[in-house]
């Protein structure tokens, strides 16, 4: 049993959550930062509330212990891609790991840094928009027509068969 | 006005925030019988702006503080905490927003301007069988259908009027909008499988200059307040029109929390909190209440009293009922080249195609195709609520190569999808929470799913590499919980929103709609607004109110 009187959480714990968070959030192309971001962003919420740190100290334990008695003989933050994965499945519903996710889902893409990895330009007002800027540079497809139709098809707002049998009453 | 007044663009935005002014515009007294509204959005501000250039006194109590273009956020998480209605409420019922944001059934703004700030600007009009929905669906199990006591004919001329007050795109005159790369993937794709009611509007943001806003800079975040000014909301247009007439006093960071009646049941008086939870009554001669569709019916099931017991205006049982939220779904698909589809206009495309009666499809009503886009942000709160591992990353680190769509149809009234108290959740001034129940009809199921069909063949006409499905998200378009009627026991207003019950009452804004058509619900809410105004103006030009 974890002792959260200690601060061992944001030692030990931040490490086990860092890979937690690769193996659950798995992104090849990103670099520790934004998920070391999103770590301390879950010990901050967790330090704001006595029962999160409960949760998230033993869930993070559990972890240790599980990766253990799969006979890995090592501790989570040690294991492959794979069977972190496998192993977190298995946790999927507990508490600890909704509060990490709730927590994660938001910080991981709320990151400048991110947003450049994923090819996202962020604040564009100041910027002058993306008027020069490529709002329209797709090239690979050919330029559509913008006005509204004006062919010879009409559109037939109800269909023959779906006319009311008794005609509405007209206005 | 206060002495304290200063020009709001010589101030700080320290000084800015949340709320800067006790009130804006005319000074009227507590005790002055105006028409007092309620809400300052699509429904309040239009109403306060034609109010008010008929010469015409107005209150307008609005629960937000007055934010300004400069104030709004290119962030998506920062915008939503600025403005979105946050106050304590609940969802609840089977559908999957329920358990996804058990305190968010809708995304809707609390500021001046309503959810106007947040409105990207899709403007069709309803088509003349979805008045009629009596008519042309008949009877449907678990369904509430009602014809509108209005029709399209009458709705026309006021149509026309609000394309012109939101310079709506493609309409009297006004040029569309180009191309962005997101529509170009779109009307590609519509092209390919053969649909033809394609184009970036009608749309509810400049092309040109036009009505003293500039024209669009392709900048996005439509979602989150348009610091340029390009897009058309209440808080750039109406709202300040309607303080520049010397006769509309505008109050934010006031919310209405009951309103009162007279010993003869005409509507008397609105009572409201300021923001440090003062009370506060505003007499009325005339009550207009545009809080949208959650707010509206809450607001008049606390007014319940010992004439209404059940809350005001509530004869009929269907105050907070038949609460609509329009069938929706998102799609975002994978290509092997870059889209950037964050650039530019967010939802300047749409496809008109199945937005049609015709049952062979397998549901009454019919949808269109919208242009979407989300930040990375957002996506990842909204894409698959709960998702995660490598399916879910997947589908964000395509996130440059990506293309979206929304798809909004008609939903079917229910009565038991309903707005109600909830006795033990309570807001910050200790009034009961709004708890919204909602489940999908059939109809709305079947109809979702054709969507994300002709969605997929769509975007795969024009080479996706995969596509993925979004559920519904916190509703957007709230609608119908005090629909219009014909008949007293069949609803809570009459064809131009007065109550059935309670002379003086009206409601103005999207919870006026008996039906809620597949078309985005904004445009609509304008020239219903426009209308109700001309009624009033004329019953208090003859001394009835
Ligand atoms: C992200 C987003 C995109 C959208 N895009 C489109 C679109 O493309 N096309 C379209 O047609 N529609 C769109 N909409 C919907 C559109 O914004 C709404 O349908 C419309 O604004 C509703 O008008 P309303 O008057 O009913 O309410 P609102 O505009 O929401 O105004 C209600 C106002 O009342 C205030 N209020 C509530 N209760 C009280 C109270 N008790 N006392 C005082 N004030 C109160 C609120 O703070 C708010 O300011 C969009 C909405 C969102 C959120």
């Amino acid at each position: 049993m974890p002792d959260p009187t200690t601060s061992s959480v944001e030692t030990d714990g931040r490490r086990t959550l860092v890979r937690l968070l690769r193996a659950a959030y798995p992104h090849p192309r990103f670099p520790d930062g934004p998920y070391e971001r999103t770590a301390d962003a879950i010990l901050a919420q967790a330090a704001d509330s006595l029962w999160h740190r409960l949760v998230l100290t033993e869930g993070l334990a559990t972890l240790d212990a599980r990766a253990a008695a799969a006979g890995e003989q090592a501790a989570f933050a040690d294991l492959d891609d794979e069977a972190a994965l496998a192993l977190l499945r298995g946790v999927e519903d507990a508490e600890f790991f909704v509060l990490i996710r709730g927590v994660a889902v938001v910080s991981l893409y709320d990151d400048a840094e991110v947003h450049r990895l994923l090819g996202y330009e962020g604040p564009s007002f100041e910027q002058g928009g993306y008027l020069h800027r490529g709002f329209d540079d797709l090239d690979w497809l050919p330029t559509p027509r913008i006005e509204e139709y004006d062919g010879p098809d009409q559109l037939v707002e109800v269909a023959p068969d779906d006319e009311p049998t008794t005609a509405p009453t007209q206005a | 006005m206060t002495t304290d007044h200063v020009d709001p663009d010589q101030r700080s935005d320290a000084e800015r925030l949340p709320t800067r002014q006790d009130h804006y515009g005319a000074s009227i007294g507590h005790d002055e019988e105006v028409v007092v509204i309620v809400g300052s959005g699509a429904g309040g501000g239009t109403l306060a702006y034609e109010l008010t250039a008929k010469g015409i006194a107005c209150v307008v109590l609005e629960a937000g503080p007055y934010l300004m273009p400069e104030d709004y956020e290119n962030d998506e998480w920062a915008s939503f905490q600025q403005m979105a209605w946050l106050d304590a409420r609940t969802a609840s019922g089977p559908y999957r927003v329920a358990r996804d944001f058990p305190n968010l059934p809708a995304w809707v703004v609390k500021a001046v301007g309503g959810s106007t700030t947040h409105w990207s600007g899709a403007t069709p009009r309803f088509r003349a069988y979805e008045l009629k929905t009596r008519t042309y669906y008949g009877d449907i199990d678990g369904a509430n259908i009602l014809d509108w006591p209005i029709t399209l004919e009458e709705l026309a001329p006021y149509y026309d009027r609000a394309e012109r007050a939101i310079g709506s795109t493609h309409r009297h005159g006004r040029p569309p909008l180009p191309a962005n790369n997101n529509y170009k993937v779109f009307a590609n794709g519509a092209e390919q499988v053969g649909y033809r009611f394609y184009a970036t509007g009608p749309y509810g943001t400049n092309a040109e200059p036009y009505d003293g806003r500039p024209a669009s800079i392709q900048d996005g975040f439509n979602f989150q307040g348009d610091k340029s000014t390009a897009k058309w909301s209440t808080a750039v247009r109406e709202v300040p029109r309607a303080l520049r007439t010397g006769r509309c006093d505008l109050r934010p960071g006031s919310q209405a929390v009951q309103i009162t009646h007279d010993a003869r049941g005409r509507a008397n008086a609105v009572l409201y909190v300021d923001k440090d939870g003062s009370l506060h009554r505003q007499a009325a001669a005339v009550v207009c209440v545009a809080g949208n569709s959650i707010e509206t019916p809450r607001l008049l099931l606390m007014s319940a009293s010992a004439l209404h017991p059940d809350g005001l205006a509530n004869s009929s049982g269907q105050v907070g009922r038949n609460y609509m939220r329009h069938l929706t779904g998102s799609v975002y698909a994978r290509f092997d080249k870059p889209v950037h589809m964050y650039r530019g206009e967010t939802m300047a495309g749409i496809i008109a195609d199945e937005a049609r009666q015709d049952t062979s499809r397998g549901f009454v009503g019919g949808y269109y195709l919208e242009t979407l886009s989300l930040g990375p942000a957002f996506l990842a709160a909204f894409i698959d609520p709960g998702e995660w591992g490598p399916g879910f990353t997947e589908v964000m680190d395509a996130y440059e190569n990506t293309a979206g769509l929304w798809i909004v149809g008609e939903d079917l009234p229910q009565e038991t999808n309903r707005v109600t108290l909830n006795a033990s959740v309570k807001d910050q001034w200790g009034l009961p929470a709004a708890d919204v129940w909602f489940q999908d009809h059939p109809n709305d199921v079947a109809m979702r799913a054709h969507g994300f069909s002709r969605a997929d063949m769509l975007y795969e006409a024009v080479g996706a590499l995969g596509v993925h499905h979004t559920p519904p998200y916190p509703a957007t378009h709230n609608l119908g919980t005090c629909r219009l009627s014909e008949r007293a026991e069949d609803g809570v207003a009459d064809r131009w929103g007065q109550a059935h019950d309670v002379p003086g009452l009206f409601i103005s804004d999207g919870s006026q709609m008996t039906s809620g058509a597949a078309a985005n619900p904004t445009l609509t809410i304008v020239a219903l607004a426009i209308r109700q105004a001309e009624y009033i103006a004329d019953r208090l030009a003859k001394g009835a109110g």
